[in-house]
């Protein structure tokens, strides 16, 4: 349990090390790694497992993952990423994914936080609620 | 009876006795008669000596002729005694106080026999008024009975009109639930189906340029949104 713990805090702080005024860049995460390489941690692998895992949260709170059913033009998604950077104070990255099953509209999920704005989800609270 | 025996036997004796008594009494008074008639008139003896001698003769004939002798009668008198006594000591004693025993018994009994007669006629008084107490205890226990079977009756009235509005109210109250319930799920069928006809609808029927234009002007809504 103490090496657990020990590893969990290694692993936050090479994600720490991992970003670039407060975005994790790939070059970062490379020289973390370069550096971990030569390291040569006892429990590289768990280490290496925990790193994975912190820097997928980081990273997915760092992105604005953009469902739409059809396509969405750059200043949308510019204004989509600056206001959420707004929200959360620190940056964040919009990327677009395609979903048909939404009709018409956008979701926007930011971490676990999710912005519906789509025609299905609509649907959805419109059916929930009637009762 | 022991007194009855003694009474007899001096009864028995006392004849015997007196007629002893009699003859030696009368012998010793006539002899001494004889004798102070002789000392007084001594002189007179002489001449009536002879008359004198004829009674003495006379005397002793009457004694010779009952054959009465003075020591037969005492012997006979002391033998009579002493069997007398014999047969107090052996016979009438022991046979007196068998009786006497047995009249105790018997006195006993018949005491013992009134005193069971009372204390039968007591048990037999004491039965009655057990017999009455007990009458009226089953008259009583019979009349708390009847009033607490009846209270009883009531109270399990009351508590079965209780029950009975408690089962409708439930029943009525499980209707209702039922009824929201169902309805409930009626309307969500109805909106799940409404929502699956105009997904498919909209689907189908907006095209794809409207459908861009409805997703910019969520993502300019969601944009302009803080939080």
């Amino acid at each position: 349990m103490k090496r657990d713990k020990k590893i969990t805090k290694l692993a936050k702080k090479l994600v720490e090390l991992s970003k670039d005024n407060g975005v994790v860049t790939e070059a970062k995460v490379g020289e973390v790694l370069a550096g971990l390489k030569q390291a040569k941690h006892s429990q590289h692998l768990a280490v290496l497992k925990a790193f994975h895992r912190y820097l997928r949260r980081e990273v997915a709170l760092q992105t604005a993952v953009v469902a739409t059913p059809g396509t969405l033009s750059d200043a949308a998604l510019k204004q989509i990423e600056a206001n959420f950077t707004k929200i959360y104070g620190r940056p964040i990255t919009a990327v677009t994914t395609l979903d048909a099953s939404l009709i018409a509209g956008v979701r926007v999920r930011v971490g676990d936080d999710v912005y519906d704005a789509s025609v299905a989800g609509r649907l959805q609270r419109l059916a929930e609620n009637v009762h | 009876m022991k007194a009855l025996f003694i009474t007899l036997l001096i009864a028995l004796s006392l004849p015997l006795g007196l007629i002893a008594a009699d003859s030696a009494s009368a012998i010793s008074d006539i002899g001494e008669n004889v004798h102070e008639a002789a000392d007084h008139f001594k002189a007179e003896v002489e001449h009536i000596g002879d008359n004198v001698q004829k009674e003495q003769n006379k005397l002793t004939m009457i004694t010779e002729k009952f054959g009465v002798s003075v020591p037969t009668l005492v012997a006979q008198m002391i033998n009579f005694i002493i069997v007398a006594l014999l047969l107090y000591k052996f016979a009438v004693k022991p046979v007196a106080a068998t009786l006497d025993e047995r009249q105790q018994q018997i006195a006993d009994g018949l005491q013992y026999a009134e005193e069971m007669k009372a204390q039968l006629a007591a048990a037999e008084r004491e039965r009655a008024e057990k017999i009455k107490e007990a009458a009226a205890e089953a008259q009583r226990i019979l009349t708390e009975s009847r009033e607490q079977s009846k209270v009883m009756i009531e109270q399990k009235t009351q508590e079965a009109a209780t029950q009975a509005e408690a089962i409708i109210r439930k029943a009525g109250e499980v209707t209702e639930r039922d009824r929201k319930t169902m309805l409930a799920e009626v309307r969500q069928e109805v909106a799940r189906l409404v929502v699956a006809t105009s997904a498919k609808v909209l689907s189908r029927d907006l095209s794809d340029v409207e459908k861009d234009n409805f997703s910019e002007s969520a993502a300019k809504e969601l944009a302009s949104a803080s939080n």
